[in-house]
């Protein structure tokens, strides 16, 4: 009878886990082509014609390695946190911040600030939009399409406090709040944008995965 | 004659036969695919590249745990078993598959063809 845990070991070199799991996995499988192979020989074959059908279970020894050290290891490219809600509220950030540049870029013009408040909704829309389709509930959807408010408060909190060590303060409370002003027209923009993708979406259909 | 199942299909069926023969009772790998294949006809029929994978997958997953012991032979296998996590899986996916067969029969009209 073939060495099946040698055999299997050989075959399995592509596979990138810690040696104790490796040696778990090569035990395992080489008992199961050990199980297979006896089971061929129990219906009559002989030794070689066993073996040979015995290591047709597997054809793609690369491919088997490829697929158990994904199955054992690796997560998902993104979590669903990411994909519900960072990645959208990145999305309504960038295209926030560049919707001005590109206008630019275009010729355009200086983007006035009332034409700016008319591109946010779209930013809004767009980051509501990508959390929805991924599965994101309400409250993920708002706050992705507020994400770029909440960016810019952050900002004014941050350079506020250190301001506040500052020897002469540049940014005071006072300008906090008359900038932080600005944030109110945004956020209604942002949100116009979101309500659209805010109502749960018809249910009724089961996906199976 | 029983004709094999798609791929596509197949693959899609196997976490929840996996987990319904596991919640009978604890198997080893080889066992498993002997029993989908008995108890399907051979309709599902699962190789060792196609098994392992989707074992490794459903315990990561904490569905079902894995541990060495002797077989009737007296020879170390790996058992599975159904943990809590994957007895209330379960439920919801074949809840899901029914669903998903009546769902095709009113369409497609499966059950007669």
């Amino acid at each position: 009878m073939p060495d099946w845990i040698a055999l299997v070991r050989e075959r399995l070199l592509p596979l990138a886990l810690p040696p104790k799991e490796i040696q778990e996995v090569v035990a395992e499988l080489a008992a199961h082509l050990e199980d297979f192979y006896e089971e061929q020989i129990g219906k009559g074959l002989n030794e070689s014609e066993a073996l040979q059908r015995t290591l047709n279970e597997i054809v793609r020894w690369r491919r088997l390695a490829r697929n158990i050290q994904h199955a054992k290891h690796n997560e998902e490219t993104m979590n669903p946190r990411t994909k519900q809600l960072w990645l959208p509220g990145l999305v309504s950030l960038t295209t926030a911040i560049f919707s001005p540049m590109a206008v630019a870029f275009m010729r355009l013009g200086d983007l006035p600030q009332n034409l700016w408040l008319t591109l946010l909704p779209i930013c809004g829309a767009a980051a509501a939009y990508l959390s929805r389709r991924a599965g994101g509930q309400r409250f993920d959807r708002i706050v992705s399409a507020l994400f770029p408010v909440g960016a810019l408060l952050a900002c004014f909190c941050f350079i506020l406090l250190v301001s506040s060590f500052a020897t002469v303060p540049f940014f005071t409370l006072s300008d906090f709040v008359h900038y932080s002003k600005w944030a109110i027209p945004q956020g209604a923009a942002l949100l116009l944008g979101a309500l659209p993708f805010l109502r749960t979406q018809s249910g009724g259909t089961h996906s199976l995965s | 004659m029983t004709k094999r199942i798609r791929s596509q299909i197949a693959r899609g069926s196997a976490e929840l036969a996996i987990l319904a023969l596991l919640a009978e009772q604890p198997l080893y790998g080889f066992e498993i695919s002997k029993r989908i294949e008995g108890k399907t006809g051979g309709a599902l029929h699962f190789t060792l590249a196609s098994l392992y994978p989707m074992l490794y997958d459903l315990e990561k997953r904490g569905w079902i745990a894995g541990r060495w012991e002797p077989n009737h032979a007296g020879r170390d296998r790996r058992y599975y078993c159904l943990t809590p996590a994957g007895k209330k899986e379960l439920a919801p996916l074949r809840r899901e598959w029914n669903f998903f067969f009546q769902a095709l029969d009113r369409l497609a009209g499966v059950t007669n063809a």
